[in-house]
């Protein structure tokens, strides 16, 4: 079965590209434009995996990783921060990785594999 | 001499054995029977050494020796035990014997504890002598002291002295100034009138005169009634000043100050009289060269580029230099607050108050008004004013005009803002970029046209986000000078709606135009003015646009002229604004479009109507549209037309 990646970015053009990136490579997605709406997609999709941008308009990305890791049911799956901003990873402690935007695809995918399969 | 010893023992065997063995040692040596015996003879005599007995009757020798050491502690006692003694010889050890020998006595065994007891002697001995050189030690270092205090005694008599001379220069028309450098002939005559010493300058210019004559030089003669100051001043015993002439031994006859002092003996009468003469000829050269060094002084402090003030203890500007005065004069004496911040009173932090304190110099950086209303940032520095008892009495304020370095500051720091801002955003167009590019790719790739245009809208969206964001940094980064014109407000607002109206037109909303048919020409600048008002009018579609309610939409453009102004309206009926994003429109770096915004847009619009001496006004409700006026004057101000060149230098060298 395809594993499922919950992509947050408050962007739709970088939403649009991340989802065909990532169904042209085999994966399921889900999308969210802020840390509030990505709680309830991840509520109701249960993905694999979520890619995280940080700088949103609504709810930061920062705060949407602290909810998360607090929540016994989401803390254990994997972040990936894609973010413009830097330094501001460090606030991520446990992220699987973090790229700087503009991001390489395939060292995406390349930790994509390597994460979730 | 040799040495005493007492000998105690109850036994005269013992008293006659052993005191042949000690006298043989060569001790003088005195015998007693018993302790009270041995007290009594103690006392008398005071032998260094005690040999006695322990077990005696009457006063044993335990007693007997706690007995000495009290009367006297430096006495060598050595105890004589007998068999079995051996506690008590320990307990007298306490009691600070210096040993004891067994009975039956050995002679070598004796000679050890006398030997010792010699050592403890001498020892202490040493000690007494290093105690008593110690005290002529300190004796010694008091006399130095003493000394030393006799030495500042004389120091301060010869500062008296020249306390002295001082006076006797400043009799010369406030010659005080001049002392120093005044080459002075000195001579010391004695009573009987006789000159007994020069300094090197007098031998120089009159010859060795010692034994002279001592009134000969003022060419006048020693008589009871001379007119001679040296004579005068041993017959009254008071300091004399008058002027003369003396020959130079080059034969140039020079005018002199001579000033004379009474130098007293013990007795109180005149033995000596010093005579200082000063050439006046010298005198007069160095007040020239003073009047000289004051009028370049007076010069430096008009001309200094900086604000030059005097003040008294109460802030008054007491002195000021012409550019103060130019700047800030107002022709009478008012408060430092008054006249620079126009206060009642003194600033917080005020550097003069400081350097009145503590008589350091102190630095502050303050925003002061000019009389003509000017901002004038200033760097000021103060620095103390003495008088001659050291007494602050006024201090220096020097105020440097740092607007200019704010000002590129400014912008310099506003410059780095949007270079931080911008790159977050830039960073994200680029993704968007690659987004673009990646599905017009995997598009082709997988023959979906659908996606292939869609990827190419993306990129063509991105490129035009990043070619706006880039022309304003151009522009922001830019200062220039207004290129104005007379333009007809008519065809300049039919220009700038025949550029929108496409965009506006190709997202569906109604676009209409409100001219007024008698506003007649105005001065300005406009391509810049051109892409400020279209840059209010693409705000005015974003609004509409952001509004997902599917609702219709019309944006009015109009012109009028009220009074002497232009006045330019964009109505739009779009999500207007909260108060929030209202009060933060124009400032640098906001963006109410979230990613789709460099914040630099209005900031710009709104320094571009600003740089024409005019304003822009908003008016908005949220839900309800905005309204935005650009009023402008028909008649560009003079300072709108004049280059700026420090910014022009500034910005565009430090890109």
């Amino acid at each position: 079965m395809a594993k499922k990646i919950l992509v947050i970015d408050d962007d739709p053009i970088i939403v649009k590209y991340l989802v065909s990136l990532l169904n042209d490579n085999g994966y399921e997605t889900c999308s969210a434009s802020d840390g509030v709406e990505g709680h309830e997609v991840l509520k109701k999709e249960k993905p694999d995996l979520i890619t995280l941008d940080l700088q949103m308009a609504e709810e930061w990305g920062t705060n949407f990783y602290r909810k998360i890791s607090k929540n016994k049911e989401f803390k254990d799956i994997p972040v990936i921060v894609i973010s413009g901003m830097a330094g501001r990873h460090l606030s991520i402690k446990n992220a699987v990785a973090y790229l700087p935007k503009p991001f390489d695809p395939d060292k995406l995918l390349g930790i994509l594999k390597s994460t979730i399969g | 001499m040799s040495t005493k010893i007492l000998l105690v023992d109850d036994e005269e065997g013992i008293r006659k054995v052993l005191g042949i063995s000690l006298a043989d040692m060569g001790y003088d040596v005195i015998t007693a029977e018993s302790g009270e015996e041995a007290l009594s003879l103690f006392e008398k005599i005071t032998p260094p050494i005690v040999l006695t007995d322990i077990k005696m009757p009457g006063m044993d020798g335990v007693t007997l020796l706690r007995t000495i050491k009290e009367l006297n502690p430096d006495t060598e006692v050595i105890m004589i035990t007998g068999h079995g003694d051996m506690d008590l010889a320990i307990k007298s050890l306490k009691y600070e014997a210096t040993d004891f020998v067994t009975k039956p006595i050995n002679d070598d065994v004796l000679e050890i504890a006398l030997k010792r007891a010699h050592e403890r002697i001498n020892m202490r001995l040493q000690i007494k002598n290093y105690t008593e050189n110690l005290e002529t030690m300190v004796k010694e270092q008091s006399e130095r002291l003493i000394e030393i205090e006799r030495l500042a005694a004389v120091g301060q008599a010869i500062e008296g002295l020249s306390s002295a001379i001082w006076n006797f220069a400043g009799g010369y028309e406030g010659g005080i100034q001049y002392f120093n450098e005044m080459p002075c002939l000195v001579a010391i005559h004695n009573s009987d009138l006789k000159i007994v010493a020069t300094n090197q300058l007098y031998r120089e210019r009159l010859g060795d005169r010692i034994g002279g004559d001592s009134c000969e030089i003022f060419g006048k003669k020693t008589s009871g009634q001379s007119e001679c100051s040296v004579e005068k001043t041993f017959r009254t015993g008071k300091g004399q000043r008058s002027q003369e002439k003396i020959k130079y031994l080059s034969g140039e006859e020079v005018p002199v100050i001579v000033h004379t002092a009474p130098i007293r003996g013990k007795d109180n009468e005149v033995e000596l009289v010093l005579e200082i003469s000063a050439d006046a000829t010298e005198v007069k050269r160095l007040r020239e060269e003073l009047e000289t060094t004051r009028q370049r002084h007076k010069q430096l402090f008009d001309e200094a580029p900086c604000y030059i003030t005097v003040q008294d203890k109460n802030f008054n500007v007491t002195e000021a230099n012409r550019r103060f005065k130019e700047d800030f004069g107002h022709g009478t004496i008012m408060k430092c607050f008054e006249i620079y911040k126009q206060r009642q009173t003194t600033c917080p932090n005020c550097p003069v108050e400081k350097t009145f304190k503590d008589g350091n110099s102190h630095q502050a950086e303050m925003v002061v008004t000019s009389k003509t209303g000017e901002q004038i940032n200033v760097l000021i520095w103060t620095a103390p004013i003495k008088n001659a008892a050291g007494e602050i009495t006024q201090v220096m304020e020097m105020s440097t005009n740092i607007t200019q370095i704010r000002k590129l500051e400014d912008h310099l720091s506003s410059l780095g803002l949007l270079i931080g801002s911008i790159s977050h955003g830039i960073k994200g167009l680029l993704t968007g970029l690659d987004g673009g590019m990646y599905l017009v790719e995997s598009g082709f790739f997988k023959e979906n046209r659908e996606q292939v245009k869609e990827g190419w809208d993306i990129i063509k969206l991105m490129a035009g986000r990043i070619r706006g964001m880039v022309l304003d940094i151009l522009y922001y980064a830019k200062h220039r000078d207004l290129k104005w014109e007379k333009v007809d407000v008519l065809s300049f607002a039919e220009d700038v709606a025949l550029t929108i109206e496409p965009k506006i037109r190709t997202h569906n909303i109604e676009f209409i135009r409100d001219f007024d048919h008698s506003t007649g020409g105005f001065e300005v600048d406009p391509g810049i003015v051109r892409s400020a008002i279209i840059n209010i009018l693409e705000n005015a579609i974003d609004a509409c646009m952001e509004d997902k309610s599917g609702k219709y939409h019309k944006i009015t453009f109009g012109v009028k002229q009220v009074e002497n102004h232009i006045v330019f309206d964009v109505f739009d009926t779009g999500i207007g604004m909260d108060k929030k994003t209202e009060e933060k429109l124009f400032t640098l770096f906001f963006s109410s479009k979230g990613t789709r915004g460099t914040g630099l847009g209005l900031f710009i619009s709104n320094r571009i109507i600003q740089q024409h001496g005019g304003s822009i006004l908003v008016e908005t409700a949220l839900g309800k549209g905005s309204h935005f006026s650009i009023i402008l004057p028909k008649l560009l101000p003079e300072s709108a037309k004049a280059p700026h060149i420090d910014d022009e230098n500034a910005s565009s060298d430090n890109l």
